[in-house]
């Protein structure tokens, strides 16, 4: 007994660890949406907070409901084409030929999602060349990729009811009178019943979180939640991030008990009664019937009066959304104020209510900004990458001029808002506008007052100072890490000599023991709790870690490397608005004005360049912004961080001279050769990494090599036998070759005795 | 048989992948006739139903129906209904709603139908049950509701494919009457498919015998039994002794070396023929007062009576009596003319008959491989 109950407990700890292993990143996810403060490390009390701003994010609810609809839509249709398709393969009478179906529409679901989502785009922008129409990716190849990849799964669900089904059944219901329709509606749909509700319900959820497929297969002006998340990466991911996944975590943990109660088996249906299988259908009928009411309402109020549209992509987090403030109070929604001023501006000029839509879409990266243009996915009006790839943008004619530079002020009225040493960036001085700044900052280093001795303070080589050996953090980046070296070294980041770059790799590698992390995002984290000291990073983001610092008590604070004679030495970046060069003339003035709108600082219309500017903590290149008083207010004295005279003064020259240009290929590979060199280099784990895969494998060869000689041992008196199968069982010549011992045999008398 | 005609098939055949199944089968059925389709698994006895029913179009044939052909008329437009092997009742329905069913699809009033299913529930004796869950009843239970369901829509033929061959012996017995009785009260024309001899025997008026594809004979149970056409349905109804003979005039017949007196006649002269002697009909007697001397090489009791193998000129002939003789003893057999049959030669000669091999098992053995292959 004792025994038995230790292997109980071990039993139970067991399951409970496992129980753990996969629950808890989820409670904690689910409890930190309940923090009352941003930080991701500390608890600092219960609120609410995070879900109320996720339903004052309009951006995001935008996502949300847009991820609704497609994910009902796609359910609800791939799941009556799969079932459909189910009863045509089950009806097939010839083997092979089902097989070979069944094998087919499997494919899909083992190919990577990558190489569906591709292929899709592949086709969709083919068929689109063929119709001639820049602007086919959108809610309809979206929809018809979630519709393709959900099928399969959707037959596989609802197949095996079939087989499982009487096939007399069918027979049955014609016997009596059925025709075949009515044999399908009345007899062999309610069998397959609980296939078909699983397979909507997972076909419902993989469409909601899918990512891979929607990201190649979306156009402009549709962006679905898992799309918006990632695309939060150049900021950080915000809490009301974590309230929307708790809140899509706890619905889909819903529909799958739902799900699992109604496709249970015979045998335990008989433990519901009658009542309780009425509870679960009604409650299974009631939530898809609200999801799809709603999705038919947002779908209706959307689709009236004449709307013009404008399609954004933007960088994730980069404007003022209407999201809540620090004090509580909702901040200004730039997208919404927009379409209210616009849609005056149009309705007065052309005397109708017209309807301005803003479809404000978010990327992550430069390179998937230029991947979806190059791609062929047109339909953004209005896109803003940054300074090296406006320059490649422009050789490459995938963005059309803005106007003349004489003409600009037709275009854009407001473009002398910009200060005049940002109206020609290095990559856009041409006879041409084909760029309007939105913000620009600088790399600057991050140090920790309370630790960091300020004697030390100045250059590049903070970064390298061993008496700060595991409190460095550095880029996890090639381009930023590297120009890190290259700036201390003086080379030019742009260098095209090769031994540039092994010099800047020598100098990282020098570097590595000192440092504590290669980070991203996980900067403000370790910079906040006081758990790194030293970082380089941008300028903006620096000002909300020393702010949020603060409220931890660690006092940080940021400067910008200089040389010896005090010129500052480091990259300045801008990120700026463009029109790519598929937007047509009508398309092109609307874009113009939400450009103007973003330099426009009017308390009628919330002061979009003064919100933004609170907002995304990047420079602004506007005077009016740096004159305002409430804008300097908000910065509470900082502002000699990100708007330092000695940066502004000489911005045309440190663009030139130290700005990230495009690289040749052959330099790019070289980077990302030197970059790759520099994570694996002269770590043990890489090593033991390969040794550990050699054991297992070593092992499992073993235990394969065992089994088969152990099998082949056991077969070896009867395997080779000749096949004897009209040898007649003769049983009295066993009997005879058991001979009994005489003492057995006597066993039972001997004891009469 | 004076009655009308209701189902004839003229030349009805069927090949699935161009393995003969139905080989111009011609059958007539007569209106409130209780007529059995009886063969092994593989006679085509379960697919001449299903060309009646309307699942199987046969390959060349006429169906008549009525005098009207119908051999393109899709099931639910027949008035025939059937009562399936495995019931095929509908889970998702309730008892009432699984008889219902038919009648709700025909657009009849609440109340009609409500006095209609009841009066099907009474007469299957399952009043009472309305509510239950058919997945919860017994398989007796089932096979009435499935019994009701096909006659609550009054058809004018009811098939049954082997209706009752899930049920264990006792069950299959009171089924048998029971059935009898509705056919009888009703005066629905019942086409039974079985492999069951016995059942075919105690229930219908005409029997249908078929193996590959044929019918093999049609007649009533007693002429089946005792004038069986040919070897097979010697052996397959019931159990026979069938000896290699050779007619040497009207009423006289040669066989085991011996000459014996018969009431048969119509053959030619010195014609090879099969002579049927039912194991009952052989009487033990002495030696030397027997027609035919042998050993008796095994005996098994039955209960009702003794089963002794005798081997004669190499032939093991099987004996059923009452009283007991000892293996190894020297018997006589002594045969009333009116116990032997003559047929004609056919396919099946030779196959049958001899009781060499036989074994309680091995019949047993064949009876489980019959079933399997007719449930796959």
């Amino acid at each position: 007994m004792m025994k038995l109950n230790k292997i109980k407990n071990v039993n139970s700890i067991y399951t409970a660890l496992i129980f753990i292993f996969l629950y808890m990143p989820i409670a904690v996810l689910i409890l930190f949406s309940f923090n009352s403060s941003s930080s991701t490390n500390t608890f600092e009390g219960f609120s609410l907070r995070w879900y109320r701003e996720l339903f004052n994010d309009a951006a995001t609810m935008e996502a949300l409901k847009n991820t609704l609809i497609l994910a009902v839509l796609s359910a609800i249709i791939s799941t009556v084409i799969g079932t459909l398709a189910a009863y045509g393969i089950n009806k097939m009478k010839n083997k092979a030929l089902k097989n070979g179906t069944m094998s087919v529409t499997n494919i899909p679901m083992m190919n990577p999602e990558i190489v569906t989502g591709i292929s899709m785009m592949l086709l969709f922008v083919f068929v689109g060349s063929i119709v001639n129409s820049k602007t086919i990716l959108g809610f309809g190849t979206v929809l018809i990729a979630h519709i393709t990849f959900n099928l399969p799964y959707v037959i596989l669900s609802v197949m095996p009811k079939f087989k499982q089904m009487d096939r007399h059944l069918p027979e049955a219901a014609l016997d009596l009178g059925c025709t075949p329709m009515q044999s399908f509606l009345k007899v062999e749909l309610p069998q397959i019943m609980p296939g078909i509700i699983s397979g909507l319900i997972m076909a419902f959820t993989l469409s909601l979180d899918d990512f891979v497929i929607s990201y190649f297969t979306i156009g402009s002006g549709f962006e679905t939640l898992p799309i918006r998340i990632y695309s939060m990466t150049k900021k950080r991911v915000t809490p009301d991030m974590y309230a929307l996944s708790a809140l899509i975590f706890v619905s889909i943990l819903i529909l799958l008990i739902v799900s699992n109660v109604s496709s249970s088996d015979n045998k335990e249906k008989k433990v519901l009664t009658q009542k309780q299988k009425k509870t679960v259908k009604i409650v299974l009928a009631s939530t898809f019937g609200a999801i799809a009411l709603l999705t038919a309402g947002l779908f209706i109020s959307t689709s009236m009066t004449e709307v013009v549209t404008v399609n954004v992509y933007n960088w994730g987090e980069y404007i003022s959304d209407g999201s809540e403030g620090e004090d509580g109070e909702p901040i200004t929604d730039v997208n919404a104020e927009f379409e209210k001023y616009y849609s005056k501006i149009l309705s007065e000029k052309y005397d109708k209510k017209i309807k301005v839509k803003v479809n404000y879409t978010t990327f992550a990266s430069n390179e998937d900004l230029y991947a979806k243009l190059k791609g062929g996915a047109g339909g953004y009006d209005v896109i803003v990458p940054s300074d090296y790839m406006i320059e490649r943008l422009i050789k490459e004619d995938l963005i059309q001029p803005i106007s003349s530079r004489d003409e600009i002020l037709t275009a854009i009225p407001d473009y002398n808002n910009l200060k005049d040493q940002f109206k020609t960036p290095f990559y856009d001085n041409g006879e041409d506008v084909y760029s309007v700044m939105y913000t620009y900052g600088v790399i600057g280093i991050v140090y920790n007052t309370d630790y960091v001795d300020e004697a030390d303070v100045g250059g590049w080589d903070l970064l390298w100072n061993e008496k700060y050996s595991g409190k460095i953090l550095q880029f996890n980046n090639a381009r930023d890490a590297f120009g890190t070296a290259m700036y201390k070294l003086g080379i030019n980041v742009n260098s095209p000599s090769v031994q540039d770059w092994e010099n800047a790799l020598n100098v990282l590698k020098e570097q590595k023991p000192v440092v504590q992390s290669y980070v991203m995002d996980e900067v403000y984290n370790k910079m906040e709790s006081g758990e790194a000291w030293i970082a380089a990073y941008y300028a903006g983001d620096a000002l909300s870690m020393i702010y949020n610092a603060e409220k931890h008590g660690v006092n940080l604070d940021f400067y910008y490397p200089t040389d010896a004679s005090g010129n500052p030495i480091t990259n300045v970046f801008a990120d700026a608005m463009c029109i790519p060069a598929d937007v047509s003339k009508e398309q092109k003035e609307h874009a113009q004005a939400y450009i103007n709108f973003m330099l426009l600082v009017d308390e009628e219309y919330g002061s979009p360049a003064i919100a933004n500017a609170e907002y995304i903590y990047y420079a602004s290149p506007n005077k009016l912004v740096v004159e305002s008083d409430d804008y300097l207010a908000s910065l509470d004295g900082d502002e000699e961080i990100i708007y330092d005279p000695v940066i502004d003064d000489n911005i045309t020259e440190l663009f030139n001279t130290y700005a990230y240009r495009n690289l040749s290929n052959e330099d790019l590979a070289t980077l990302n050769k030197n970059w790759e060199s520099l994570k694996v280099d002269s770590s043990n784990f890489n090593v033991s990494i390969y040794v550990i895969s050699i054991i297992i494998a070593l092992a499992i060869i073993a235990f394969i090599v065992f089994k088969y000689v152990q099998k082949r041992y056991r077969r070896r008196l009867y395997w080779n036998n000749p096949v004897t199968s009209k040898q007649t069982f003769d049983f009295t010549s066993t009997m005879t070759k058991i001979s009994i011992p005489p003492e057995l045999r006597a066993g039972p008398k001997e004891d009469k005795k | 048989m004076n009655q009308k005609k209701i189902i004839e098939l003229k030349g009805v055949a069927k090949s699935f992948d161009g393995e003969i199944i139905l080989d111009n089968i011609d059958l007539n059925v007569y209106e409130k006739e209780f007529i059995t389709l009886l063969g092994p698994s593989g006679c085509g006895k379960t697919t001449t139903l299903r060309i009646i029913a309307g699942f199987v179009t046969p390959d060349s044939g006429e169906v008549m129906f009525d005098g009207e052909m119908i051999n393109d008329l899709p099931p639910y437009k027949r008035s025939v209904n059937t009562v399936f092997q495995k019931y095929a009742l509908f889970p998702h329905l309730n008892v009432y709603e699984n008889i219902a069913f038919a009648l709700r699809l025909k657009k009849i009033s609440e109340e009609e139908i409500y006095e209609r299913v009841e009066e099907m529930l009474t007469m299957v004796n399952l009043r009472g049950f309305e509510k239950r869950d058919v997945n919860l009843l017994s398989g007796g239970q089932q096979q009435r509701v499935a019994i009701a369901r096909a006659l609550v829509n009054k058809p004018r033929v009811l098939l049954l494919d082997e209706p009752l061959g899930a049920l264990d012996l006792k069950l299959r017995k009171d089924m048998q009457n029971e059935l009898k009785n509705i056919q009888r009260k009703t005066g629905i024309t019942f086409i039974y498919v079985t492999h069951d001899q016995e059942e075919a025997l105690s229930m219908s008026d005409t029997v249908v015998v078929m193996a590959n594809g044929k019918i093999q004979q049609i007649g009533t149970p007693t002429d089946i039994y005792n004038e069986p056409e040919n070897a097979f349905v010697a052996d397959f109804i019931g159990e026979s002794n069938i000896i290699d003979g050779i007619m040497l005039d009207d009423y006289k017949v040669r066989f085991s070396g011996q000459e014996f007196e018969c009431l048969d006649k119509g053959f030619e002269k010195n014609e090879p023929v099969d002579v049927v002697i039912r194991p009952e009909d052989v009487d033990v007697v002495a030696p030397e007062k027997g027609m035919l001397c042998g050993i008796v090489d095994s005996v098994t009791f039955k209960g009702v009576h003794y089963e002794i193998i005798v081997t004669i000129n190499n032939f093991k002939w099987m004996i059923q009596s009452t009283d007991y003789v000892a293996p190894s003893q020297k018997i006589g057999l002594y045969i009333e003319p009116d116990a032997i049959h003559i047929m004609k030669k056919s396919e099946f000669s030779g196959m049958f008959g001899d009781y060499s091999s036989f074994s309680d098992e091995h019949d047993h053995l064949s009876d489980i491989i019959e079933e399997e292959t007719e449930t796959e």
